[in-house]
């Protein structure tokens, strides 16, 4: 398991008071960093694996009143540089309210909209920062990948990857991308063909259109595509043999998939979702579980640990769990 | 006789010289404004077809400008945007506002317009930084079209001045 230095990317584009702070975290809480909260006017608030800690001036605080509290200046400040200094240059992505980031880091954004026709023209004031860390643990596929990948038919199963928030469904679907893509000729296992649509450049943390995280060799990634129209440009283009993707819901999603599939192509998609109950309601997705199209459903926790493996249904016991979990709890 | 002929050409070739020295600054306001103009144009470009950021659309413009300072122009507005100091695009323009004033021909009314460019320099939508791009380029335009007239005015006052007045000097101390 290795795990990719999040400070050299992030540390240079925050507002100096915040890196002053960053710079000097001890390593045991950088190397667990999973979020790093920015309000205007409210302590830094920084999310590790083991739970939330203030951010202090030089460190880690004890308290709330200890803790650095930054201005709406400084967090404009902070948007002005992860953009370049060019918020035309990414104002579609700002549109969805996040920035992708060197090293394949995010940033989410929260202030005051500014509307054209109805619709996010601008994030203005901005008054919250979250800058999300990407960790890309390589390896943590590993155990799922027997059960996604059938060896006799060399073929991978229509798989979706279902979990709460931040249970390291992106993370899983990230290594299955690149443990497919790369083969395996010890074990036997040839590398495929993966594309991916990465609408919200999570998966492959694509910066400047490159992808900053190791998605395999054999990949080719279409950054911040919607699924529906890049899933089929994958397959018209570049004839991938599976297509990665995450959250699938929207009607034209599955619209897609199922034209996907007519090309041979094997999909592994995410959900939302502590259980089937829940996913009930995404008609899209409501759509293919009822009708059988996912051969393998992993549901993922972090009971110990991002990533944890709850349980994987195959074949008819998929069936089985949408209709007692999902279709029997609704209502 | 030939003391006298010599300080004479010595006088008339100074007087020359000081009024050729105005005509190249009049000629050098009007070429340093169209510079401007086009960088401006290619800026607008590098924003609204490929969406640079800016420091890298500030660059590509200084290599497809011809006069030395309004290029170092922009080279120094993105040396500043990728300095670990860089707070945002404005202060960087204005600061390198304030360092070239002295080194380019152009008037206080031309540093106006070139200042104004700098508020939300960067921190608007794509459409709106072109509007206001494409405002201070229109500005620029009418101050070159002023120029224009002025230098081609002006060069002839100054060639009869620079003459003139060399005469006139040489007449009296004669």
């Amino acid at each position: 398991m290795e795990e990719t230095g999040w400070q050299k990317h992030i540390v240079p584009l925050v507002a100096p008071r915040v890196r002053a702070a960053l710079s000097a975290l001890p390593p045991e809480v950088a190397g667990e960093l999973e979020e790093i909260r920015l309000r205007a006017g409210q302590p830094l608030l920084l999310q590790t694996g083991r739970g939330e800690l203030f951010g202090g001036e030089y460190g880690v605080a004890k308290t709330a009143a200890e803790a650095l509290r930054l201005t709406a200046a400084e967090l404009q400040q902070i948007l002005l540089a992860m953009t370049e200094f060019s918020l035309y240059a990414r104002d579609e992505e700002l549109k969805r309210g996040y920035l992708a980031l060197p090293g394949g880091h995010r940033a989410g954004f929260a202030g005051r909209a500014v509307l054209e026709d109805g619709r996010v023209k601008l994030l203005r004031d901005i008054n919250a920062v979250n800058i999300r860390i990407a960790r890309q643990i390589k390896g943590a596929a590993l155990q799922l990948l027997p059960h996604v990948y059938c060896r006799q038919k060399k073929r991978v199963y229509h798989t979706l990857l279902v979990s709460a928030p931040q249970a390291g469904k992106t993370t899983m679907l990230r290594d299955l991308a690149r443990l497919l893509s790369n083969g395996d000729a010890r074990e036997g296992r040839p590398g495929m063909k993966v594309g991916i649509v990465d609408e919200r450049s999570e998966i492959a943390g694509c910066f400047r259109g490159e992808p900053q995280l190791d998605v395999g060799m054999r990949t080719d990634v279409l950054d911040g595509c919607p699924k529906a129209e890049g899933m089929m440009m994958l397959v018209r283009s570049m004839s991938p043999q599976v297509l990665v993707t995450d959250e699938l819901g929207r009607p034209e999603d599955v619209r897609a998939v199922e034209e996907a599939v007519t090309t041979g192509a094997s999909v592994i998609t995410t959900a939302h979702g502590q259980n089937a109950a829940e996913l009930i309601k995404r008609p899209g997705l409501a759509y293919l579980l009822e009708n059988a199209f996912f051969e393998r459903v992993v549901v993922l926790s972090r009971r110990h640990g991002p990533g944890t493996i709850e349980a994987v249904y195959a074949g008819e016991s998929v069936r089985k769990w949408w209709r007692t979990e999902g279709k029997g709890n609704v209502g | 006789m030939w003391v006298k002929a010599f300080g004479a050409m010595l006088i008339l070739s100074a007087t020359i010289m000081w009024s050729n020295t105005e005509i190249a600054k009049l000629r050098g306001r009007l070429r340093q404004l169209e510079e401007f103009r086009l960088a401006l144009r290619l800026l607008a470009a590098e924003i609204g077809y490929t969406a640079t950021p800016l420091p890298r659309a500030l660059e590509q413009v200084a290599c497809r400008l011809e006069t030395d300072a309004v290029q170092s122009f922009f080279l120094s507005v993105a040396g500043r945007l990728q300095g670990e100091a860089a707070a945002d695009a404005g202060a960087a323009w204005l600061e390198t506002v304030r360092n070239l004033q002295s080194r380019l021909q152009l008037t206080a009314k031309d540093w106006a317009v070139l200042s104004r460019t700098a508020a939300g320099l960067g921190g608007l939508g794509r459409e709106d930084q072109l509007k206001q791009l494409n405002a201070a380029e229109a500005q620029l335009a009418s101050h070159a079209a002023a120029a224009a007239a002025q230098a081609a005015s002006g060069e002839k006052m100054w060639r009869y001045l620079g003459v003139l007045s060399g005469l006139g000097v040489v007449i009296l101390l004669l």
